[in-house]
């Protein structure tokens, strides 16, 4: 690729102390390239933009600054941290490209794969993990909307997620910007854009970031499109006239529950058809509204909020197969077949708490939120998980991850103190007592009364 | 425990370059610049095509001199694709080489469903065949009509009329948006000019040497990938664009040979 700066040359820049050393390019597109950069000891990455770019985006240097003077709504945001402008020698050195500036931001880290790898298949991640990153991709939009703010360019390829740990990274906020100013030259990127901002009849805020905030959450779910059924099957050539009719003049949700014109293909959507039955009711239920009402009604959108409490409840379905160990979602009150082998799946041990339901199965976990019904969903802060004994799979404990010791009360009434680090067989478990409240282990068959 | 072993459904997006090997090419290293160009622009184009899951990027090849043949006949994902180097040597029959792509864009061959095919024309000279007809023919067929249609001028000597034809005209002229200043040229998909004075992806695009060609082929097979897939970000400025594939902007190039018309630099 033929890079805009320089490489393997360091320049003073506007903005920054420290000389900026040219490492490597990362990558191009149509607004600019990304560097990556050593300022001092820190490799970070700069986002040099093209000057024709620049030019349909007067605002952009002052919508960068303001994101740069705010600072990052949480940890999951590769956030702008500077401003960079070349000054004096380094302006002439950089030549055509010094009329232009950048931005430096963290690297991505490793362990971070782009989200289409998942969409395309190209990784093994489970199906917690997916959970996981829809989670923290929703508080993410959670964060940055609780500040005014909005990202609008929503898409596959401003994600980054690292699979083994069902976490995520929002990449590429230059658009970023005060719900409901609509500067910015960029209005979103097709297949996510709600349909009042494709049809231009408004320019993206936090109401469409919400729909679009969907897609992406439809499409780590189920790695299928939401509206490309047997409508989008139809069109032999998919252009961008093609697109709006799909999207945005005649959108039509894939599962929308009063219309099935627009069904998934058994062949060509096959993904759409054996992912979407893996979740419950009522996060189907989310993606409905959405989809249907809130194509039109941007009230009917699910909030940021509740796609976290819905997509934490989810998790606390989870259960295992105790035939193929495969991982299944059902009301964890209810018996099932699993979804890989088709075993009968008996409704299984679980843990009830003040705020709380969660199955028992290996890697569930016990959050702060499912003690306490005030605090909102996060999985940043696990007080205890549930963990398969080394040598005796089945046998399950749970694994004080608090700074505080429990009791363990057993069936038989004896009393065992479980210290921070340690874990507990939940072979006779009756009841947990931590200082964020109790924990009530139920098994299937003698707590149907209290359920 | 896994998720399931599913991924995003795709579309085929055939890449056809249409390469002029004429003898003429053999001047100043033309061919070889342009073979390095092709070569150097796959890695990019690899990382493009992987990087849009819903697009299956196939790259095939036409050569034209005195008979136009097949250079690469299957289409190729772009990630398989070896470049074998073109020879110079011979006329311009442009047209048979447009009457064998035709023939590739009917239905079947091509596929009943596909994003819009990026047609990329390279020459230097002129016909010397029968161009009407083999345009004729290509724009019979409707995938051809539906094509991003991009022509690359390398040098002056090249027929700019013709490769204005095959581009077809640009639609954002003398559209909605009232007239330009002097000089400038409507850009790819709006009223607005885009693209400085004489540059615009509509138009063929004058490559006067190797480093310009070289970008601008990087860019038709990265950046206009990315748009006929409709990957890329879209901007407030293209939303009034009626067009089938909004074309992104031309990238940075040193020297706009449009805007001085100067010796050849091969």
């Amino acid at each position: 690729m033929a890079w805009i700066l320089p490489l393997a040359s360091s320049h003073r820049f506007g903005g920054i102390d420290a000389p900026v050393r040219i490492l490597r390019g990362l990558g191009g597109g149509s607004q600019g390239q990304v560097f990556e950069v050593a300022v001092g000891e820190e490799a970070l990455a700069l986002k040099w933009y093209f000057p024709t770019f620049l030019r349909r985006d007067p605002g952009l240097a002052e919508r960068l600054a303001e994101s740069i003077r705010r600072g990052s709504p949480n940890g999951d945001f590769l956030w702008p941290l500077a401003l960079l402008r070349p000054t004096g020698p380094a302006a002439a050195m950089l030549g055509g490209a010094a009329s232009g500036f950048g931005y430096l931001m963290p690297l991505r880290p490793a362990g971070f794969q782009g989200a289409v790898e998942h969409a395309a298949g190209r990784l093994t991640i489970s199906l917690q993990n997916v959970l996981r990153s829809a989670f923290f991709l929703a508080r993410g939009f959670h964060a940055l909307h609780s500040l005014g703010l909005c990202y609008k360019d929503v898409s596959l390829g401003n994600v980054f997620l690292d699979a083994g740990r069902g976490r995520i990274l929002i990449g590429d906020n230059d658009n970023v910007e005060v719900s409901g100013r609509g500067g910015g030259a960029v209005v979103g990127t097709w297949g996510f854009m709600a349909p009042e901002v494709a049809l231009g009849r408004s320019r993206p805020d936090g109401g469409s970031d919400l729909f679009s905030l969907a897609v992406l959450l439809f499409l780590l779910l189920t790695r299928h499109d939401p509206f490309k059924g047997a409508l989008e099957r139809a069109i032999p050539c998919l252009d961008l006239p093609a697109r709006r009719r799909l999207y945005a003049e005649e959108p039509l949700f894939v599962f929308d529950p009063r219309d099935d014109r627009n069904r998934p293909d058994p062949i060509e959507h096959a993904a759409a058809l054996l992912t979407w039955p893996l979740y419950p009711r009522a996060l189907q239920q989310q993606f409905e509204r959405t989809f249907g009402p809130g194509l039109s009604d941007r009230r009917s959108r699910t909030l940021t909020g509740q796609w976290c409490q819905q997509l934490a409840a989810t998790l606390d379905q989870r259960r295992l197969c105790p035939n193929c160990a495969e991982e299944n979602l059902l009301d964890v009150r209810l018996s099932g077949l699993c979804r890989s082998c088709g075993a009968p799946l008996p409704p299984p041990m679980r843990m009830r708490t003040a705020a709380g339901l969660v199955a028992v199965a290996a890697g569930n976990e016990l959050h702060p939120h499912h003690f306490d019904l005030l605090l909102a969903e996060d999985l940043d802060h696990p007080l205890a998980r549930m963990v398969a004994h080394p040598r005796r799979p089945h046998l399950l404990g749970l694994e004080n991850l608090s700074p505080h010791p429990w009791t363990l009360t057993l069936q038989e009434g004896e009393a065992i103190a479980v210290a921070p680090g340690e874990t507990a067989s939940l072979a006779h478990a009756a009841i947990l007592t931590t200082p964020n409240g109790e924990v009530t282990i139920e098994r299937p068959g003698e707590s149907s009364a209290q359920a | 425990m896994a998720f399931p072993n599913v991924r995003l459904a795709s579309r085929p997006l055939h890449f056809i370059y249409v390469c002029d090997c004429s003898g003429s090419m053999e001047a100043q290293g033309k061919i070889e610049s342009l073979n390095q160009a092709i070569r150097q622009s796959l890695p990019g184009m690899a990382a493009v095509a992987r990087d849009n899951p819903e697009a299956r990027v196939l790259v095939r090849a036409l050569r034209f001199a005195d008979r136009a043949a097949w250079h690469i006949p299957t289409p190729t994902p772009v990630e398989d694709l070896e470049w074998v180097d073109l020879q110079a040597g011979g006329v311009t029959a442009m047209g048979e080489a447009l009457e064998l792509l035709a023939a590739e864009l009917r239905s079947p061959p091509m596929e009943q469903r596909a994003l819009p095919p990026v047609l990329v024309l390279i020459s230097d000279g002129q016909p010397t065949d029968d161009f009407e007809a083999g345009l004729a023919a290509l724009m019979a067929e409707p995938w051809a009509r539906r094509a991003v249609r991009l022509a690359i001028a390398m040098g002056h000597d090249a027929d700019g009329e013709v490769l204005q034809r095959f581009i077809g005209s640009d639609p954002a002229r003398g559209s909605a948006g009232g007239a330009l200043p002097p000089g400038e040229v409507p850009g790819a998909s709006g009223e607005m000019p885009r693209h400085g004075p004489g540059r615009s992806p509509r138009r063929p695009l004058q490559a006067a040497n190797a480093t310009t060609l070289a970008r601008y082929i990087q860019w038709a097979s990265t950046a206009v990938v990315g748009a006929a897939s409709s990957s890329a970000s879209r901007l407030a400025d293209a939303a009034a664009s009626q067009e089938a594939v909004p074309l992104p902007d031309l990238p940075p190039t040193e020297l706009d040979p449009l805007d001085e018309p100067d010796p050849l630099k091969w």
